[in-house]
């Protein structure tokens, strides 16, 4: 457009270009904004002001708010959602795994022949795994080799982009058919899940009957894991602040992250009589490195006291997750005896109050790790220079190394946004799962905020409440990515 | 961003260490390894695939042959009727066509309205744009739960409630469409408009046959998302929609599931029948939705 164009010419012309997107933003987004903020401080309620009954609407100033907050269960229906959200970090790091999976060579240079050979021993070895294990004789040998097969036969003519479309189905079918899906799925009686886990419950239960003492075995090897874990970090974290990677600050918090499942442990009744195993084992790394600290000191000052924050807490959090997940196993273990003894049954899923979001939780995981994200990272592992890798190489660097000093650090913008998007959309999350599968229950075990706010605002039409609470979530919204954005920030550029 | 991700891996994997020892040691050596690959990710699509081959075969089964041991059908042989008693119970063929026909026209005006929007904010120089954008970008944070009950009062008192209409125009004006072409916009070079405007061509003519052209990977990503999020939409439609003829798929899925959902042969009928085309779609137009969804996450 000519610069001498007039000032009022120049409007005019925009106009005419933003005028049918403009009206309809302002219609179904502004004044809907503005309109829901004020919505928000009446007391309209459809059971109160409709054609048979019609009392006065008026502000009523926090009142909305205050119920929200003190009188209706939304520090629950909060708790479920961030519970649900506990699923994420799983789901980016199976994305992570599965691009880093789909990104490696899968043609074998020129060997194709040879990997045809290879595929066909495969099947062979594992037709007779199938056979071996007891499924013989039924049909269902054929069909789980012919799937696999079938796959296998897709992998090695359509290479990559074959898995990348079988990794992306779940994510891209999902929806209601999917939830649908996997509501029978997890059908106690006839579902495929149960009907598969009942002879494997079978086997575990006669196992355990018959030796106790591994099982009682198991549970120590699985609590002195947490502790090795928890040992590893300690010295890990010692390492890079004597090196000067990292802040006295940052290792603290790093160390504080991972000292938490040692306190649960020995809170938890299940593993309460164990837990002086974890100590001992946190109490001499403790104290091995600490004096590694007062003898050797450091080599190099790092940054600030808060310096390398970001890396110190990725790693320290991940350990908890594991040693929470070790911990867990061996209570699992724990109580397996008394359990068996009476004989294994397998979960009732969505109708049990304690399996429900898990449930919930699995079938996400299943949808969320060949997503998006997993695209993502893929176009982000090809924009990693080769230079870099080969640097590494140079310097010796283990495959671990050249992970988590090169290939990490340059997915940081990816994880970030990722991180940031998944946090928004899984506090928004949970409404179709409640409305398709579990209704919100049993007891509101699976009632999320927004299937809240769908029940207050569209069946019991109380409209102010449900407009308050939807700004009650926004402003958790808002300030979680806040957060995200400061600390990611920092991570990002560190 | 380059579209092969194993043609830099497979020079890179040339390069490393393992490669170099003796050539047969190599070629046994790469086979082993990709053989492996092969097996890991055949274990992994085989997870992800199960619960559709369990679906489908279900589907073909008898009522009563359900959660025996076996997946496939027994004594009942293979029952390719189920499929044909899902049209009888409800109208599915129509669901689809709803469910296309909203979605298309969704894509349409999202499409059309954010890219004159878009070259308004990129490239027509006018008092205040910087402001109306900022107030553009400002929604985008906005979770749409806060929408929906005004929106739905809305529709109330323009008489759009359980109409077509009342579907698409909540979703076819997009701050996101606008955001995301604006800022695919700002990366042509502003030479080719300039040559254009000094050839005569007029603003219109512009956007028409230089800009938007150029446009086009961008267009496809917004018309991906778009789409979509049309096709999978469910809370606007559940609250929207009171009669049948104009149940979208989900809906219609959701219905079937509270009226039959007990027949489990034909519900999974229904719903491998709403899954399967979107498989199909998904492999043919994999190359562009792919390329779409790394770019769109990219710049917006």
């Amino acid at each position: 457009m000519p610069a001498f164009a007039s000032k009022s010419r120049q409007l005019r012309i925009a106009a005419m270009f933003l005028l049918p997107n403009f009206l309809g933003v302002v219609t179904f987004v502004i004044f809907p904004v503005v309109f829901s903020f004020v919505l928000a401080f009446t007391n309209w309620d459809l059971r109160r002001h409709n054609a048979y009954r019609n009392e006065p609407i008026d502000f009523v100033g926090f009142d909305n708010f205050m119920r929200l907050l003190f009188e209706s269960d939304f520090v629950r229906y909060l708790g479920n959602t961030l519970f649900l959200m506990m699923g994420i970090p799983f789901a980016v790091g199976g994305a992570l795994v599965a691009a880093m999976l789909l990104s490696q060579d899968t043609r074998a240079g020129g060997g194709r022949a040879y990997l045809y050979l290879l595929a066909a021993g495969v099947l062979i070895a594992s037709t007779a795994l199938l056979s071996a294990v007891g499924l013989g004789g039924s049909g269902m040998v054929l069909l789980l080799t012919s799937v696999g097969c079938g796959i296998l036969v897709l992998g090695l003519g359509g290479g990559v982009t074959a898995y990348r479309t079988l990794f992306y189905m779940p994510h891209f079918t999902a929806g209601v058919a999917t939830f649908l899906l996997w509501k029978k799925l997890y059908n106690p009686q006839t579902g495929p899940i149960n009907t598969a886990l009942r002879p494997v419950l079978d086997a575990t239960a006669s196992a355990t009957n018959a030796a106790p003492a591994l099982v009682s075995g198991a549970r120590w090897a699985l609590l002195g894991l947490a502790g090795l874990a928890f040992v590893w970090v300690i010295g890990r974290l010692r390492r890079s602040w004597a090196d000067g990677d990292l802040g006295g600050g940052a290792a603290c918090l790093s160390a504080t992250a991972v000292g938490v499942p040692v306190g649960v442990a020995s809170a938890w009744s299940f593993t309460a009589g164990e837990a002086w195993l974890l100590w001992v084992l946190a109490g001499l790394a403790v104290a091995v490195q600490g004096a590694g600290v007062v003898v050797r000191g450091r080599e190099l000052r790092s940054a600030g006291a808060m310096s390398g924050v970001g890396t110190a807490l990725v790693m320290g959090l991940g350990v908890m997750v594991l040693m929470f997940v070790l911990i867990g196993l061996s209570a699992v273990l724990e109580s397996l005896p008394a359990m068996a003894a009476e004989g294994l049954e397998p979960p009732n899923w969505l109708t049990d109050y304690h399996w429900a979001k898990p449930s919930l939780m699995i079938m996400g995981l299943w949808g969320a790790i060949g997503s998006n994200n997993m695209l993502l990272y893929l176009a982000a592992l090809t924009n990693v220079p080769q230079e870099l890798y080969e640097a590494a190489d140079i310097d010796g660097a283990s495959r671990l190394q050249r992970f988590w000093h090169v290939t990490w650090p340059q997915l940081a913008p990816t994880t970030f946004f990722i991180a940031v998007m998944s946090t928004i959309y899984g506090l928004q999350g949970g409404f179709e799962m409640a409305r398709t599968m579990t209704e919100g229950g049993p007891a509101g075990a699976t009632t999320t905020l927004s299937y809240f706010i769908y029940l207050e605002g569209f069946e019991t039409g109380r409209l102010s409440f449900a407009a308050a609470t939807a700004w009650v979530l926004f402003l958790i919204v808002l300030a979680l990515t806040l957060i995200n954005w400061t600390f990611g920030n920092k991570y990002v550029n560190d | 961003m380059t579209s092969r991700p194993t043609a830099t891996n497979e020079s890179h994997a040339a390069l490393s260490p393992q490669a170099l020892p003796g050539a047969g040691g190599r070629t046994l050596r790469r086979v082993m390894s990709a053989g492996l690959l092969h097996l890991v990710l055949v274990a992994v699509s085989f997870t992800f695939v199960l619960p559709f081959v369990w679906m489908v075969l279900t589907s073909l089964k008898t009522l009563d042959e359900i959660g025996l041991g076996s997946w496939l059908p027994g004594q009942g042989g293979w029952r390719w009727e189920n499929y044909a008693r899902v049209f009888e119970q409800v109208p599915f063929f129509r669901y689809y066509i709803n469910s296309i026909f909203i979605s298309c026209w969704v894509t349409f005006l999202a499409c059309f309205t954010s890219s004159l929007a878009a070259f308004a904010f990129a490239r027509l120089d006018w008092p205040g744009r910087d402001q109306v954008f900022l107030l553009y970008l400002s929604t985008m944070m906005l979770p749409g739960l806060v929408l929906m009950i005004p929106n739905y009062q809305i529709m109330i008192s323009l008489g759009l409630v359980d109409t077509m209409a009342g579907l698409v125009l909540p979703a076819a004006f997009t701050a996101f469409g606008t955001f995301l072409l604006r800022q695919f916009m700002l990366t042509i070079p502003r030479a080719l408009d300039e040559a254009a405007a000094i050839d005569g061509a007029s603003t219109w003519r512009i956007y028409w046959d230089v800009i938007l052209p150029m446009s086009r990977p961008g267009l496809i990503t917004l018309a991906i998302f778009t789409f979509m999020g049309s096709y999978h939409n469910f809370f606007w439609p559940l609250v929207m929609l009171k009669s049948q003829h104009l149940y979208t798929l989900p809906i219609g899925l959701l219905y079937f599931d509270s009226s039959a959902g007990q027949e489990t042969n034909l519900l999974m009928a229904a719903v491998a029948m709403s899954v399967i085309p979107m498989i199909v779609v998904f492999v043919v137009l994999q190359k562009y939705l792919v390329k779409g969804i790394q770019l769109g996450a990219v710049k917006g």
